[in-house]
C-alpha cells in the first residue's frame, strides 16, 4: 500500500452513480486519483482526451456493449483494463480478456480485492517488458537460459512443461486463457482440448507447488484459463 | 424472473396432456361387450323388440357414465345396426320401419347425441376443477415462496440499514462491531439472491451445462474459496487420490454445488466441528464423485428423501433460509446427467454425495 508519489490516474466507466461514488472512495483514499465517465462514449472521449493509468469499465454499460468499448480503447491505448462483470457469465469473461481485458472482478467485490489486482496491474503496466528472472514461492525461472530452480536446486521439467511455465511466467499476475495456451503449446488443431491443459497443469504443480492439491501460485480461473501469482498470496 | 416465480407449478402441460389423452381401446371394447349382451339377451328372452329397444337406451345412458364421447357415438349406432338387424323381425336383414320404429329410432339417436354431449361437457367441468385445483395450489406456494423471500430480503436490509444509522450517530467504539453485521447481511443477500437467480434459471430450463474436463482438486478449491468466510474456524480436510481421473462436467455447476454443501453444513453442524472432503471414482458403476462429510447431528432415514425439495427445511434448520440451496444441488447435478445423495458419515454426521458419470477422454500427447 505505498501511494505513488504524484498519484495515478485512474478512469471509471460505469453507469451506477451509487458504484462510481463507492470507487472513488475506495480509490482516492488508497491515494489514487479518479475520473469518471458514465457511458462507454464518454469514457473513450475522457481516456483519448488525457491518458489514464489505469481503466476500470463496467461491462454493463447502457449506450454500447462493454466488449465493444474495450475493442475500440485497444486500437490505439494499452492503458490497463479491469472489467467489472456481474454473475457467472464465463463466456463473455473469456471474450472480453481475449479482446484485450487485463483482468476482472466479479460483482459484487469487496474493496481491498479491487486494489490488489489494481496495484498488480499498474506494477506490470510500470515494469515495463517483462524481466528475465521470474520468481515465486521458493522457484525461480530464468526466461533467457531456459532454466527452473526450486529452492536453489535445478528443476527438471519437459519441453512443454517448461513451455506452458513460460507462457505463464511472460503474462504473471495476468490471466491466460485456455485458448491462447492451447493454440500456443499445441497449435490451432488443439482448440477446446482443456484436457491437455487439466493434466499438464497437473505435472506442474506437483513439480512447483509446496501443496499441489492447493496451489498458491499456479491458480485456476474457473472456466477461463491460469494465472501465474508471483505475489506471496 | 417475475413471471417463473408466478408459476413455480408448470399448469398448462398437465392440461395438455388431459385434453389429448386418447381414448382407450378398451372402452370401444367394453361398447361392444355390453351391446352384444344385450343382442344376446333380446334373441333368448321372450320380450318384444320394442321393450329391448328401451333396454338399448338404458344400455347407451349407462355406458355414458363409463367411457368417452366417440365410444358412446358408436355406441348409439352398433346398438342401432344390432337392434335393426337381430331383433327386429324378419331377423338377420336390415329391416324397413313402420312410423313408430322410426319415430323410436330416431328419439333413440337424439338421446345418445345429447349423452355425448352431456360427456363433453363433463370432461370439460373435470378440466376446469383440475385447473382450480393447480392454480390454487400454485398460488399457495407462490404466497409461500413470496412471504419467505421478503422475510429473507427484509432481514439484511433491515440490518444495514439500522447499522448505517449506528454508524452515523452511535459510538465510535462500536464501529468494529457495526462493520461485521454488515458484513454478515451482505454475505446472506448475496448468497440469497444467487440462490434465487440459480433456482429460476433452473425452473426456465434455462440452465445449459457447458461440460468440459476438470480437475477435482481445482473444483473443490474454488467452492471452498466461495465458503471461506462460513467455514472459518474449522478444519477442513480434503482427499482426492492421485490417480483421480478428469471430471466432465461444466465448471460454475459444480462449484457452485459444492459450495452450497459446504455452506449447508457450516449453517447445520456445529461451529468448529470438522469437515471431510473427499473424492474419487466407482469404476463398476462407471461413476465419479466428490463427497462432503461433516461431524453433526446427521440426517434421519425418513427425512432423506424430502430434502433435495425446493423449499423443503430440516426440523431442526433454524431461523435464515429458503430451502433453496439442496434443490439447487440437485438441479444442478441432474443438468449435468449427475445426481446428489445423502448418507451417513461412519462414526456420526451426515455425508452428501456429488455423483456424475465416469468418462474417458481421449490420450494427451506426451511432449
Amino acid at each position: 500500500m505505498n501511494p505513488p508519489a504524484a498519484p495515478a490516474e485512474i478512469l471509471v466507466i460505469d453507469d451506477e452513480p451509487q458504484i462510481r461514488r463507492l470507487l472513488r472512495f475506495t480509490l482516492e483514499d488508497a491515494g489514487y486519483a479518479v475520473r469518471e465517465a458514465e457511458t462507454g462514449r464518454g469514457g473513450l472521449v475522457e481516456a483519448a482526451h488525457r491518458a489514464p493509468a489505469a481503466v476500470i469499465l463496467d461491462l454493463g454499460l447502457p449506450d454500447v456493449a462493454g466488449d465493444q468499448v474495450l475493442r475500440q480503447l485497444r486500437e490505439w491505448s494499452a492503458v490497463p483494463v479491469l472489467v467489472l462483470t456481474v454473475f457467472e457469465q464465463e463466456s463473455r469473461k473469456v471474450a472480453n480478456l481475449d479482446a484485450g481485458a487485463d483482468d476482472y472482478l466479479t460483482k459484487p467485490f469487496g474493496g481491498a480485492e479491487l486494489l490488489a489486482r489494481l496495484r498488480v496491474l499498474l506494477r506490470r503496466a510500470q515494469a515495463g517488458e517483462p524481466a528475465n528472472l521470474v520468481r515465486f514461492g521458493g522457484v525461480v525461472i530464468d526466461l533467457a537460459r531456459r532454466r527452473v530452480r526450486r529452492h536453489g536446486a535445478a528443476l527438471k521439467l519437459t519441453a512443454r512443461e517448461y513451455d506452458l511455465l513460460r507462457l505463464l511466467a511472460a503474462h504473471r499476475d495476468k490471466i491466460v486463457t485456455h485458448a491462447q495456451i492451447l493454440e500456443e503449446l499445441w497449435g490451432p488443431e488443439a482448440k477446446g482440448k482443456t484436457h491437455y491443459l487439466r493434466i499438464f497443469m497437473m505435472r506442474l504443480r506437483r513439480k512447483l507447488e509446496d501443496d499441489p492439491d492447493s496451489p498458491r501460485h499456479l491458480q485456476t480461473e474457473s472456466g477461463i484459463g491460469y494465472r501465474l501469482a508471483t505475489g506471496p498470496a | 424472473m417475475e413471471q417463473n416465480l408466478l408459476s413455480p407449478w408448470a399448469v398448462t402441460p398437465l392440461l395438455d396432456r388431459l385434453r389429448r389423452r386418447r381414448v382407450p381401446l378398451r372402452e370401444y371394447g367394453e361398447v361392444l361387450a355390453v351391446i352384444a349382451a344385450v343382442t344376446v339377451l333380446g334373441r333368448l328372452a321372450p320380450i318384444s323388440y320394442r321393450a329391448l329397444g328401451h333396454v338399448y337406451l338404458l344400455a347407451v345412458v349407462v355406458l355414458c357414465l363409463r367411457v368417452g364421447r366417440w365410444p358412446i357415438l358408436a355406441a348409439a349406432v352398433v346398438s342401432a345396426l344390432a337392434w335393426n338387424f337381430v331383433i327386429i323381425p324378419p331377423r338377420l336383414s336390415l329391416s324397413v320401419l313402420d312410423s313408430e320404429d322410426g319415430l323410436l329410432l330416431g328419439t333413440y339417436f337424439v338421446v345418445a347425441l345429447i349423452a355425448g354431449q352431456l360427456l363433453v361437457k363433463r370432461e370439460e367441468w373435470r378440466a376446469a376443477a383440475e385447473r382450480a385445483k393447480l392454480l390454487a395450489e400454485s398460488e399457495r406456494l407462490h404466497r409461500a415462496l413470496m412471504d419467505s423471500v421478503s422475510h429473507e430480503l427484509k432481514t439484511p436490509l433491515a440490518v444495514l440499514r439500522s447499522a448505517a444509522e449506528a454508524l452515523e450517530a452511535g459510538p465510535p467504539e462500536r464501529r468494529r462491531d457495526l462493520q461485521r453485521e454488515i458484513r454478515t447481511a451482505v454475505e446472506r443477500l448475496d448468497r440469497l439472491v444467487a440462490n434465487l437467480l440459480s433456482q429460476n434459471r433452473l425452473e426456465a430450463g434455462a440452465i445449459r451445462p457447458q461440460l468440459d474436463w476438470h480437475d477435482a482438486r481445482d473444483l473443490i478449491g474454488a467452492a471452498r474459496r466461495e465458503a471461506e468466510g462460513a467455514l472459518a474456524g474449522r478444519t477442513c480436510q480434503v482427499e482426492v487420490p492421485p490417480q483421480m481421473p478428469l471430471l466432465r462436467a461444466d465448471g460454475a455447476l459444480m462449484e457452485q454445488a459444492i459450495g452450497n454443501l459446504l455452506l449447508n453444513a457450516a449453517r447445520h453442524t456445529p461451529p468448529g466441528s470438522p469437515l471431510r472432503i473427499m473424492a474419487g471414482t466407482a469404476p463398476r458403476e462407471k461413476r465419479a464423485f466428490i463427497a462432503v462429510a461433516d461431524r453433526g447431528g446427521g440426517i434421519p432415514p425418513e427425512l432423506r428423501g424430502a430434502l433435495f425439495r425446493k423449499f423443503s427445511r430440516g426440523p431442526e434448520a433454524g431461523a435464515g433460509g429458503l430451502g433453496l440451496g439442496l434443490a439447487i444441488v440437485r438441479g444442478f447435478m441432474q443438468a449435468q446427467g449427475g445426481e446428489v445423495s445423502v448418507g451417513e458419515n461412519p462414526g456420526g454426521g451426515a455425508c452428501f454425495t456429488l455423483h456424475l458419470p465416469l468418462e474417458g477422454h481421449e490420450s494427451v500427447p506426451n511432449e
